[in-house]
């Protein structure tokens, strides 16, 4: 079944994003309505299916989201073929994703002071 | 080597069949210790539990009327023994501990002997609610267990629902041992359709032996031969059609066959040239690589991996479907090198594709090497066996039955020069991975809090549970990502199970069923995690589960969708410019949510769910688990992030 197709190649996306967080500088303040980007990005358009009901844990990543006006036109014409043209959302729509996106959290909690990921990486340690 | 693996009455024991492996070099030609040592009536038949009943003039009638056909005609004539005696005999050579099946009229005869004859022990009835999770719960117990489980189906419609679960063990390479009931002379509305004049035609693309017995000398042979061939690498699931007359037929002493002793095959082994050239070409590689893919059939295997990747300093990258557990997750040499690790020769070991591989290696001027019991297969109709290769070396033999010769040929060639450079080598790859490790623990802090609960926090809280059990991954990590083998240590050869073979979605939750079968008899914590389509296509196999009091914990990656299906749609959408709007349907699976908690219940599960918030998760799990330690299954219904 083509189901694995997907799931494989996002594990390989996964991989390539795990760049260091929030070290890109902050891109010039979205004007669109974040409330309403969010119920495009769950309902209408269903964003999350790649990318997390957060933006934070599908693969890719969409945050710390580094693009500025080109979101629009990357989201219209992808570079890559995993992610779905949306040609027909009204520019309005992609503006208010776009501030839905950039209203996201960008920084997630170190992992070493989540005491749980500690003990993991701290485990793993001890075997090298 | 043959007498430690044989049972003082012939049987097979507890992975024997994969025990020709560890003979290594050395090779090993096992026969049946007492082979013609014996007359036919020296067999000793254990003594039936029940006398076999005579049918009441009541239940035939009622049974007359019901329009059914009998299924007995009588009591057994004294002297006489039922053919379906006979057969319990022959499987009883084969060590079977159980036998899962789902009943039909055509198999009626073996399975009254199984119950009355043979006291319904060894084998013991599992009693399966559709005939595809029968078969996926001999195939997960089947890697969990290292022996293959018995599965009887009746005629033609419980051959096509079990199917889809043989084709997938054939895939897995995984061995399953069926029996098909069939009327060869079939009568009535009911038992024409369920007859076939060729049965093993209909699964004969995915098995790799099939035949029919037409009388009980060839049922003997057929089932020893049967057997033979599907624990033999390169494994995979055998068929026997059996005429449900020549179950019920009576016989006396002397027309009892006799029944062959159980011979065992090694299994086959590289050529010793080409595995010195293999040797040659890894030892003299300035960055080796090891893609081990189902390698390690055995903990014998899993050593030798270990032993093969720490004698060459050599990274080992398991991949990330379709492998079994071939090596410790978090061992120093546990992944791809890391960034700028450029592989100049890659052994690949059971790895059925190495098209793309070999490919770029040869654009590049690098060197593909690949052990592997597939280049021995014979036939197929399905394309499970990938592209063309062109390898530098390719090496017919079962890869962990020659992993110790070349680790030998390996040794050989080391001087102490080279062991210094590799163990430089070693020591950058471990570091490098170590680094890589760490990275992506951090990834599992986005969303950490979150609400649907991220993969990672649902597979670190479980960890955290049961870092002090001795515990196994039944299901597949198909839709989990790494995120299993990052957050927790797999240090064991049976901490993983593996993925379903054929990538198609309804063997996990089966799968994990069997597999935790066969770790309740090691006092193993079994754990599948497994997705809520995965769940809808055998959710009967949680009474199963329950009914036969098998602990597993079943954590449910409830994403309320085929999700990966529904990226696929909306990529088809988004390229054909027609939009999102209908791209969710035919793939989600809301309005209504499912409550798989309440299905657990109406199964008889301990349950609790649909959680969906991470604050609830460790007490949730925390009171499964109690339930799962104490020997019963539990289900926690995990409402997730898609992926």
């Amino acid at each position: 079944m083509s189901r694995v197709t997907v799931a494989a190649l996002a594990v390989i996306v996964m991989v390539s994003t795990s760049a260091p967080r929030a070290q890109t500088p902050a891109p010039a303040a979205p004007t669109g309505d974040a409330k309403r980007g969010q119920e495009l990005f769950d309902k209408t358009y269903k964003c999350y299916a790649c990318h997390g009901y957060d933006g934070q844990t599908g693969n890719p990543r969409l945050v710390p989201m580094s693009r500025t006006q080109a979101f629009i036109a990357y989201v219209r014409k992808p570079a890559t073929a995993q992610m779905p043209k949306f040609v027909d959302p009204p520019e309005k729509d992609l503006v208010d994703v776009y501030a839905y996106v950039r209203s996201i959290p960008v920084a997630a909690a170190p992992a070493d002071s989540i005491p749980l990921l500690k003990g993991i990486i701290d485990r793993r340690g001890k075997t090298n | 080597m043959a007498d430690s693996n044989e049972r003082p009455n012939g049987a097979v024991g507890r992975r024997d069949f994969f025990k020709g492996a560890a003979a290594g070099a050395a090779g090993m030609i096992v026969t049946g210790r007492e082979a013609d040592a014996a007359p036919a009536s020296a067999v000793d038949p254990p003594a039936p539990a029940v006398v076999v009943p005579t049918v009441a003039q009541d239940q035939a009638y009622a049974l007359a009327q019901s329009g059914a056909t009998p299924p007995v005609a009588g009591a057994v004539p004294n002297g006489r023994q039922p053919a379906s005696d006979f057969m319990v005999d022959v499987l009883k050579k084969l060590d079977f501990d159980y036998v899962a099946i789902n009943p039909g009229s055509a198999f009626a005869g073996l399975h009254e002997s199984l119950i009355n004859y043979s006291g319904n022990r060894a084998p013991e009835i599992l009693t399966a609610l559709h005939e595809e999770a029968a078969i996926a719960m001999a195939h997960g117990y089947a890697k969990a267990a290292g022996k293959p489980m018995l599965v009887c189906v009746h005629g033609t419609v419980g051959m096509l629902h079990g199917s889809m679960a043989l084709f997938q063990a054939w895939a897995d390479r995984v061995p399953v041992f069926l029996i098909v009931g069939l009327h060869r002379n079939p009568t009535g509305i009911v038992n024409l359709p369920h007859s076939a004049q060729d049965m093993g035609s209909i699964v004969r693309d995915f098995v790799k032996f099939d035949d029919e017995a037409t009388n009980l000398e060839r049922f003997a042979e057929s089932t020893l031969r049967a057997y033979q061939i599907a624990t033999t690498p390169p494994m995979g699931p055998v068929l026997l059609s059996v005429d449900a007359d020549l179950q019920e037929e009576t016989i006396d002493a002397k027309e009892r066959p006799r029944i062959p002793e159980f011979v065992r095959t090694s299994p086959p082994q590289g050529d010793s040239n080409a595995v010195r050239e293999a040797a040659r070409l890894l030892v003299a590689a300035e960055s080796p690589l090891l893609l081990p893919r189902k390698l390690a059939r055995t903990p014998r295997g899993w050593d030798l991996m270990i032993e093969l990747a720490q004698t060459l300093q050599a990274p080992v990258d398991v991949g990330t479907y379709g492998s079994w557990q071939d090596f410790p997750s978090w061992h120093p040499l546990w992944g791809n090198g890391g960034t700028g690790y450029r592989a100049d020769v890659t052994l690949g070991l059971e790895m059925s594709d190495m098209s793309a591989l070999a490919r770029t290696a040869r654009t590049n001027g690098r060197k593909t090497i690949s052990i592997s019991a597939e280049h021995l297969f014979q036939h197929s109709n399905i394309h499970d066996y990938g592209r063309y290769a062109d390898v530098d070396l390719a090496i017919a033999g079962d890869a962990e039955a020659t992993l110790p010769s070349l680790i030998e040929e390996v040794k050989k060639l080391l001087t102490d020069d080279r062991k210094r450079a590799l163990a430089d080598r070693g020591t950058k790859i471990a570091a490098a991975h170590k680094d890589a490790h760490k990275r992506y623990v951090e990834n599992a802090s986005f969303g950490w809090g979150n609400s649907p609960i991220s993969i990672p926090r649902m597979i670190a809280e479980l960890g955290e549970q049961v870092k002090n059990d001795d515990w196994a991954i039944v299901s597949g990590h198909q839709f989990t990502g790494d995120w299993q083998r990052r957050l927790m240590n797999f240090d064991k050869h049976y901490r993983y199970n593996g993925d379903n073979g054929g990538f198609g979605i309804g063997y996990d939750t089966p799968g994990s069923v069997g597999a935790a079968l066969a770790h309740k008899r090691q006092g193993r914590l079994s754990i599948g995690i497994v997705g809520d389509g995965d769940l809808n296509f055998q959710p009967g196999v949680l009474w199963t589960a329950v009914h036969h009091k098998i602990p597993l914990l079943l954590v449910v990656h409830n994403n309320r969708a085929y999700h990966a299906e529904v990226m696929i749609v909306q990529r088809m959408c988004g390229s054909r410019g027609r939009g999102m709007a209908n791209a969710h349907i035919g793939s989600m699976l809301n309005e209504p949510a499912i409550n798989y908690s309440q299905m657990a219940k109406a199964y008889g599960m301990y349950s609790e769910g649909p959680i969906d918030h991470p604050r609830d998760l460790a007490a949730a799990y925390q009171r499964a688990l109690a339930k799962v330690r104490a020997g019963e299954p539990a289900l926690i219904d995990v409402v997730a992030q898609p992926r």
